[in-house]
C-alpha cells in the first residue's frame, strides 16, 4: 500500500474548480515527481494535500486513513509543504526560522537538536548564516531555508512546490541534488516542477495537464516520452 | 520643575503600558487598536463594581477586573477582528472605534455617568520624589511596567513569541510550519486586553474616573507614544509613553505656568511628535521607515 494514495480528487479556489480528478500515488520512501505547466494544477495539489484547501470531492489517503483536519494536524502526521515562492520569515534570523519550523515538535528538545543537525549537514550554507535575516539571503538560500525548515518536523512525506522556480542552473542542480539526499535519508517526497531536469532522480512521474493526471510511470520512462519531451524539454 | 519632571515619568507610566498594548497588536496583526483603552475600563469598572458595591477583598477585584479585560478582548477577537481580517485595515480601525464607545455606552447603562473614586491598592501618603508628592500606587505602577516590559522582552525570545511575529511577517508560512494563525490572533488579541486591564486598574484610584475615561484621556497620548517609540517596538512605545508624559507636564510647568500659553500641555505632545518624525520617521527605536 503507497503512503500516500490520491483518488479522483477535486478541489479548486471558492467556487473556481481547478483539479478536475486527480489520481496518484506515491509510495513510501519513493521520490516522485508532479510535471506540469503554469496554471495545470500542481500546486492546487500541494496546497490540498496540505490541507490550506479543502477538497470539494473525492478522498486523500494517507497511512491507510483518509486524510482530514487542520494544517496543523497535518504536520503533526508527517505532511510538510515547502510552499512555491519559498515564504521564509523574512524578519526573524535563519536561526529563528529553523526552529519555528519544528514548531510541531518544539517539546522533544533532542529531537529538535538532531534535525537541525541534520539540516546543518544537508545545507551547510545556512550553518554560515545562521545569525542573518531570512529576507537578506539570496533566492538560492532562501530555497535552502524553506526546505530545511520543512525537515525540521520530522516529515514523512515532504512536499516540495517548485523548487527551482528563479534560480540559477547551477543552483537548480545543487537544491535537487539536496532533495535526492533527504529522500536516500528516509523521507519520501512529492516535486511539483515545470524544469522536467528532476526526472532523472524520480522513481515515479505524474504529468499534469488542466487539472488531471495525463501520464504517469517511472521517471525514466516519462523523461523518455515523446509527448512530455515536446512539452518540457524542447525536444 | 522637579515635581512636574517627576509627574510627568508617573503619567508617561501609564501611556507607556497602553502604548505597549497597541504595538503588541499592531506589530502581530497590523491592526490600530482603537479599542485599547477600554480594556483598561472595563477593567477598572469592574474591579470598582466588586471591590466598592460588593464589598469584597481587593485581590478579588484585580483578578475579576482583569477577567473581565481579557474576556472583551477574546470576544472583540472572535466577533469583530476575525470576521474582518481580510477587510481593508480602514474598516478594521473603524470597527474598532466603534468597539470602543459600544463599550463606554455599555458602562453608562450599567452604571451611571458619574465620577468614582476607587481606592488605592496601597494607601499611605505621597513620598516626596523632586518635590512632587508621590503616591505609592504610582511607584506600584512604575514597578508594574518595569516587569511587564521585561516580560515582553522576553516573551518574544521563546518558541510562541516567535509564532506571533512570524505569523505577522507571513501568515501562509506559518501555517505551513503548523501554527495556527486563529491560536496567534486569540493569544494576541487576549494579552493586549490584559495589558489595557493592568493600566485602568493601575491608573483608575490615582484620581476620579468616569465612563471613557481611559478612551478619552489616555487613548491619544498612548497612540503618540507607540508612534514615538517606531510603532513595532515595545521599548520603544514604554519609552515613548515616558516622554509624553514628561514633555505634558514640563510644557504645562514652562508654557502654561511661566508664558501663559493655553494648551501647553498637547502643544508640548505635538512639538515633541513633530520633532521625532522629522529627525527620525522611524520613530525612537523603529527599525524601519
Amino acid at each position: 500500500m503507497a503512503l500516500l494514495e490520491v483518488e479522483n480528487l477535486r478541489a479548486g479556489y471558492g467556487s473556481v474548480p481547478v483539479l478536475h480528478g486527480v489520481d496518484l500515488a506515491v509510495e513510501e520512501g519513493s521520490n516522485a515527481v508532479l510535471l506540469g505547466l503554469n496554471g495545470a494544477g500542481k500546486s492546487t495539489t500541494l496546497m490540498t494535500l496540505a490541507g490550506l484547501l479543502p477538497v470539494t470531492g473525492g478522498e486523500i489517503r494517507y497511512d491507510g486513513a483518509v486524510l482530514k483536519g487542520s494544517p496543523g494536524a497535518r504536520v503533526r502526521q508527517g505532511i510538510v509543504l515547502v510552499p512555491e515562492g519559498r515564504h521564509v520569515f523574512p524578519a526573524l534570523t535563519v536561526k529563528q526560522n529553523l526552529r519555528l519550523g519544528a514548531w510541531t515538535i518544539r517539546r522533544d528538545a533532542a529531537r529538535v537538536k538532531e534535525n537541525l543537525r541534520e539540516v546543518s549537514a544537508i545545507f551547510p550554507r545556512l550553518d554560515e548564516r545562521a545569525d542573518q535575516l531570512a529576507g537578506t539571503l539570496s533566492g538560492g538560500e532562501q530555497q535552502m531555508l524553506a526546505i530545511g525548515r520543512g525537515m525540521m518536523s520530522s516529515p514523512r512525506l515532504l512536499l516540495i512546490d517548485e523548487a527551482s522556480l528563479g534560480l540559477s542552473p547551477k543552483l537548480t542542480e545543487q537544491v535537487f541534488a539536496a532533495v535526492k539526499l533527504i529522500n536516500e535519508r528516509g523521507t519520501t517526497v512529492l516535486m511539483v516542477e515545470q524544469n522536467a531536469g528532476v526526472l532523472a532522480q524520480a522513481d515515479t512521474a505524474f504529468v499534469m495537464q488542466q487539472g488531471r493526471i495525463t501520464v504517469s510511470g517511472s521517471g525514466a520512462d516519462t523523461l523518455n516520452d515523446d509527448a512530455v519531451r515536446a512539452a518540457y524539454l524542447g525536444a | 520643575m522637579g515635581a512636574f519632571f517627576a509627574l510627568g515619568i508617573f503619567q508617561g507610566a501609564v501611556y507607556g503600558l497602553l502604548a505597549v498594548g497597541i504595538v503588541l497588536v499592531y506589530k502581530a496583526k497590523r491592526v490600530f487598536n482603537f479599542a485599547q483603552g477600554e480594556f483598561g475600563g472595563v477593567a477598572a469598572f469592574a474591579a470598582f463594581y466588586l471591590v466598592v458595591n460588593l464589598g469584597l477583598p481587593y485581590w478579588v477585584g484585580i483578578v475579576g477586573g482583569l477577567a473581565a479585560a481579557v474576556a472583551m478582548g477574546l470576544t472583540v477577537e472572535r466577533v469583530i477582528v476575525r470576521p474582518l481580517e481580510s477587510a481593508s485595515r480602514t474598516i478594521m480601525l473603524v470597527a474598532l472605534v466603534g468597539v470602543a464607545l459600544f463599550t463606554i455606552a455599555i458602562i453608562v447603562l450599567l452604571g451611571q455617568p458619574i465620577p468614582r473614586v476607587m481606592p488605592p491598592l496601597m494607601a499611605g501618603t505621597g513620598l516626596n520624589i523632586l518635590g512632587a508628592g508621590i503616591l505609592p500606587q504610582q511607584l506600584i505602577l512604575l514597578a508594574v511596567l518595569a516587569v511587564l516590559a521585561a516580560a515582553m522582552a522576553w516573551f518574544f525570545k521563546t518558541d510562541l513569541g516567535l509564532a506571533v511575529l512570524a505569523s505577522s511577517q507571513d501568515t501562509r508560512a506559518a501555517q505551513v510550519v503548523g501554527i495556527s494563525p486563529v491560536a496567534i490572533s486569540r493569544l494576541v488579541w487576549g494579552m493586549a486586553a490584559l495589558l489595557g486591564g493592568i493600566a485602568g486598574l493601575l491608573y483608575a484610584p490615582v484620581g476620579i474616573f468616569t465612563p471613557g475615561f481611559m478612551t478619552l484621556t489616555m487613548l491619544v497620548p498612548a497612540f503618540a507614544a507607540a508612534v514615538l517609540g517606531g510603532m513595532t517596538s515595545l521599548p520603544g512605545a514604554f519609552l515613548g509613553g515616558i516622554a509624553i508624559g514628561v514633555v505634558q507636564n514640563l510644557g504645562i510647568y514652562l508654557l502654561g505656568q511661566q508664558l501663559k500659553v493655553p494648551g501647553a500641555a498637547e502643544l508640548g505632545v505635538f512639538a515633541l511628535l513633530m520633532l521625532v518624525l522629522l529627525i527620525r520617521p522611524q520613530g525612537l527605536l523603529g527599525k524601519e521607515a
